[in-house]
């Protein structure tokens, strides 16, 4: 019975999905509902107490922000050997992820984000790239780690190889890297971490950068507004 | 021991309004499992699905008031707190990355490429597509819980089932998806 296949098919995707919860989780939670603050207090007071930690925390975002060092990344052509002038990376930033095959993300866009800036820079521990664009960030990135730094590119099919020793697929859709960019598309950096950065798609709305790393390809990924930019860190 | 916790809820849940948290936590432990296997899918990541579920039995404690002790009412009010809190997860994680745990292996078996299009598929949906397929085909719940889980009518749970079904297998027909 069709139905019944497909019900049985899925099940099984969502079982390979899912396994089953450590048996540990209910004493988990247990213990973290027992642990709790008495939480019947008047609801004026948690209401006062919200708003005091939201204004600390609006506090706080807005000063970091006052405070955080805007030129940590290079304009692209010109890589530099020595580090910048921040000393240690910000410890507020994403840490780095180093197993596993891939990431993505999705959000709201425009119909075509145009990358106008690639720029690359390096820094005590890390070396960055970042992806700036136009007219808002585009509607999804995906990140794919891989052994080796070939890769092959679209839609032509050839095979290109990169500096280092992994790779770093970064797939940028619903972008272009034509419209707004007229730079380099092969940047060779000379970092010890992120080594080549060279575009391997500009396709119908599909921009992939390959990235080709001396280590083990661990990275951070995050995006930042005013301007919208896709910033990658290759962890040294 | 189910059909006794089955019969012992109601009291549960009056202890648990008066502030019993163990009572709570009796309360909630045959729906962990559910509402993991629920943030497991949404989230694509095991431990976080974990952290999502620990993360909402604390809210539900938080806001059992709003169910005016309504024991039938709790399994789809507590997946709906699941669900929101996997949302919250990843916004919170877009300003890292949204790590996809299980990358299918090269190695795998014959089994596994006869679902692996279907896991292909599915992962392309976002998680709110994917939530109430989880619900209907998956945890096996009514309709009318699938869409008490998703805060919208019974008539509106039916069509985003079917409408997140038809993008797994697009000629799968309304009658062969319930």
């Amino acid at each position: 019975m069709p139905n019944e296949n497909f019900r049985r098919e899925l099940g099984h995707v969502f079982e390979e999905m899912t396994g089953s919860p450590s048996a540990a989780l209910p004493d988990r939670v247990r213990s973290s509902l027992a642990n709790l603050p008495e939480q019947r207090a008047p609801f004026w007071i948690a209401g006062v107490a919200a708003a005091v930690i939201a204004a600390l925390v609006v506090g706080i975002v807005v000063v970091g922000n006052i405070n955080r060092p805007q030129n940590r990344v290079l304009p692209v052509g010109v890589p530099t050997t020595s580090p910048s002038a921040s000393p240690t990376p910000d410890s507020t930033l994403p840490v780095f992820v180093c197993a596993g095959g891939s990431a993505q993300s999705t959000t709201p866009a425009p119909a075509v984000a145009f990358i106008d800036a690639l720029r690359i820079g390096t820094h005590p521990g890390y070396d960055r790239l970042t992806i700036e664009f136009k007219n808002g960030l585009p509607g999804g990135f995906e990140l794919r780690m891989q052994t080796g730094t070939t890769f092959t590119t679209s839609p032509k099919g050839d095979q290109v190889t990169l500096a280092g020793k992994n790779g770093i697929l970064v797939v940028i859709r619903g972008a272009d890297l034509h419209t707004n960019y007229s730079g380099s598309t092969d940047l060779k950096t000379g970092y010890a971490a992120l080594v080549e950065v060279r575009q391997v798609e500009d396709f119908e709305g599909v921009v992939q950068l390959a990235l080709g790393v001396s280590g083990s390809a661990c990275y951070s990924a995050f995006t930042m507004t005013g301007p919208d930019r896709l910033v990658i860190d290759v962890k040294g | 021991m189910f059909v006794a916790l089955m019969e012992q809820r109601p009291q549960l849940m009056t202890r648990a309004a008066a502030g019993d948290a163990d009572s709570f936590a009796i309360l909630i432990e045959p729906l962990l499992d559910p509402g993991y296997r629920l943030a497991a899918v949404m989230l694509a990541d095991r431990s976080s699905a974990e952290d999502a579920v620990q993360e909402a039995s604390i809210k539900a404690w938080r806001k059992l008031r709003q169910l005016h002790g309504d024991v039938n009412s709790l399994r789809p009010w507590f997946l709906s707190i699941v669900a929101n809190e996997c949302r919250m997860a990843r916004r919170q994680r877009w300003w890292s990355v949204l790590k996809l745990a299980e990358v299918p292996s090269s190695e795998s078996t014959t089994e596994h490429s006869a679902t692996s299009d279907l896991h292909q598929a599915l992962l392309k949906l976002n998680p709110d597509e994917r939530l109430p397929l989880v619900l209907h085909f998956y945890l096996d719940l009514p309709l009318d819980e699938v869409a008490r889980t998703l805060r919208v009518s019974p008539a509106a749970a039916k069509s985003r089932i079917y409408r997140a079904a038809k993008r797994l297998r697009s000629d799968l027909t309304l009658e062969e998806a319930f």
